[in-house]
């Protein structure tokens, strides 16, 4: 059994599971490990399961068109486990998606349907960007490079998403150094204080119900300038207003703007937003003035 | 919204109160959750009924506090439920989860039932996985983190330092304490506890403080929760018995702690609506009603001031740092 001259025309992380004895319980193995479909090197359709940690191929079925079907297990509880069954036969190969993010089960599945009916079936993918699946071949790769995860010392197998935890808690120092590289002259949080908004709504109580219209929908208490203030003084409203800040230093939130009823330009930082917003101020007041003339 | 492998989807939540509450109320759970400001006899005896104690603290991977004597023994053999964390930013729905399983004769809403049923054979590692892989659970969790109205992914900001934060679930099960940490293989045992007096929480209170002091001072950040159950309904039915002539003043002490705990509700609520808010809007028009009373500007300057100040702090303090080495 091997991959080499085999054309590879799909391939996803997925582990095994196994039926418990005497029952109709599927129980996911923890096993690492990734399915490949071949056109192997005898020009046979191959359903291949390989171990993502030893590298051994563990499972090599040979699949004959329309015989076989990979659908989903809909009793099982976390709605990721599948089963390949088989027209000719009551043989049955459980297995479960194990790529970290659940939301292209379905695109694996649909491509793998499409070629186990069709050898010449072209699949079809949404995305092929943030996961790094250019096509079959490199997704291939990309698996088995991650799947050579160091062994930890202290006999406990951490798991691939503990490794990433750890490597994100280690790196996220690194990632605010890039972020506070773009050294900003000045903060949104700096501006939205109590400090600035209070004396505002005592001297302008004209302006206070325009932003009724933003506060949340299902606030248990009526909209009103005290609400106001404990949302401002809140910190969930303070995160949310930090959030936006770095959101928008790094000048990339030209289409969000857009939808604020903004032009592109005040996406691109913390200036030309403030520089917008004065226009959009200046603008309405303007209008108030005409239509009272 | 693009959803990166280190959490399948999972958003990070606040550890609050009134999130852990409000996640309980989702799962059709009659507990909620308070903060626990001290280990006290006292502060616990108000409490009653407890079911289990949260211990949340940062995690420092350099410290690893397996070098450091810990109490307990790991018990390969825990025959409760325990699910390892697989995913990040589940940690605080996985460690309410860790401590519902292994509650006796739990009430609870169909889908949380099953899914302790449908997981109850597996070992911990599996069950993690079902766990991370309910996707209503999920979206339960989701409930309560800010909506994205931008992806902030990819963006390589900092993350927030939250994620760093570890959850440790301590409750009686089977007549002994257990600690459940889900980044540890097993579960881990504590002494048996004597049913009289304070019960399990007195270990409880043993063993916590026993662990806050291996870390030198000031090195540790955490907070406890308290697992208890709602305290409204009895003391609603305490209030209609003490309404009986004659009970008066005891009928204004219920009273008056039911006005509390509807206060604490109100306090959540609000709270939760302003988590589950995209303030972008707010953010747009208090800037906006700022330009229009022509405080802006004023605003601008004294902002870039603050953040120059800041800038100069930060660098007086590196300044310092490098003298020391």
């Amino acid at each position: 059994m091997s991959l080499v001259g085999a054309q590879i025309l799909l391939a996803f992380k997925a582990g095994r599971a196994f039926r418990r004895e005497g029952s109709n319980t599927v129980i996911p193995n923890p096993t690492k490990g990734a399915i490949y479909l071949t056109n192997g090197a005898d020009d046979l359709l191959h359903f291949i399961w390989r171990n993502r940690d030893t590298g051994e191929l563990e499972e090599d079925l040979i699949l004959f068109q329309f015989d076989a079907s990979f659908v989903k297990v809909s009793q099982s509880g976390s709605g990721r486990v599948y089963v390949l069954k088989f027209a000719s036969s009551n043989q049955r190969h459980f297995f479960w998606m194990q790529d970290a993010s659940s939301t292209r089960d379905t695109e694996f599945v649909e491509n793998l349907n499409g070629l186990l009916q069709d050898p010449d079936f072209h699949c079809h993918w949404s995305t092929l960007s943030s996961t790094g699946g250019a096509g079959p071949s490199s997704r291939a790769g990309a698996s088995s490079s991650t799947a050579a995860g160091p062994a930890s010392t202290s006999g406990f197998q951490a798991t691939p998403q503990q490794l990433a935890t750890l490597q994100q808690i280690l790196m996220s120092g690194g990632r605010g150094a890039v972020a506070q590289a773009q050294a900003p002259d000045l903060s949104l949080t700096d501006i939205l204080t109590p400090g600035n908004l209070l004396p505002l709504f005592t001297q302008h109580p004209e302006l206070v119900p325009s932003l009724f219209p933003h506060l949340p929908p299902d606030l248990p208490v009526p909209p009103s300038a005290d609400a106001l203030q404990r949302i401002i003084h809140s910190p969930q409203f303070r995160s949310a207003v930090s959030n936006f800040d770095q959101a928008l230093r790094t000048g990339m939130l030209g289409g969000l703007v857009r939808t604020l009823g903004l032009p592109e330009e005040a996406g691109t930082g913390i200036g030309p937003f403030l520089r917008a917003i004065q226009e959009q101020a200046d603008r309405e007041q303007d209008n108030n003035t005409m239509d009272t003339d | 919204m693009s959803v990166d492998d280190e959490t399948s989807g999972w958003q990070l939540t606040e550890s609050d109160p009134g999130v852990f509450s409000e996640l309980l109320k989702s799962l059709g759970v009659p507990l909620i959750v308070d903060d626990l400001y001290s280990l006290d006899a006292d502060s616990l005896a108000a409490l009653q009924p407890l079911r289990a104690l949260i211990f949340l603290f940062k995690w420092i991977p350099t410290s690893s506090d397996s070098t450091s004597q810990r109490a307990g023994t790991d018990d390969p053999e825990f025959a409760g439920f325990f699910a390892h964390q697989v995913v990040n930013n589940a940690c605080a729905t996985l460690a309410v989860l860790n401590a519902l399983g292994n509650i006796p004769s739990l009430e609870s809403g169909p889908k949380l039932s099953e899914l302790l049923r449908f997981s109850a054979d597996m070992d911990p590692q599996t069950r993690g996985l079902v766990i991370t892989g309910s996707d209503w659970l999920r979206e339960m969790h989701n409930a309560l983190s800010p909506p994205s109205a931008f992806s902030l992914d990819g963006l390589g900001l900092p993350k927030k330092a939250e994620e760093a934060y570890h959850f440790v679930v301590y409750l009686p099960v089977m007549g002994a304490l257990y600690e459940l940490d889900g980044l540890k293989p097993h579960a881990l045992r504590h002494e048996a506890f004597d049913d009289s007096g304070e019960g399990w929480l007195k270990t409880a209170r043993q063993v916590i403080e026993a662990r806050i002091n291996t870390y030198p001072v000031g090195a540790l950040e955490f907070s406890l929760l308290a697992l208890r159950e709602d305290p409204l309904p009895s003391l609603r039915s305490q209030l209609d018995r003490a309404q009986a002539p004659g009970q008066s003043p005891a009928a204004n002490e219920l009273l008056a702690k039911i006005s509390n705990e509807n206060a604490k509700r109100e306090r959540w609520a609000f709270e939760n609506s302003l988590r589950r808010h995209n303030h972008v809007g707010l953010v747009q028009g208090l800037l906006l009603a700022l330009a229009k009373g022509g405080k802006l500007g004023v605003a601008e300057e004294s902002a870039k001031k603050a953040m120059k100040e800041r800038i100069e702090q930060r660098r007086a303090r590196g300044a310092d740092m490098d003298e020391d080495e």
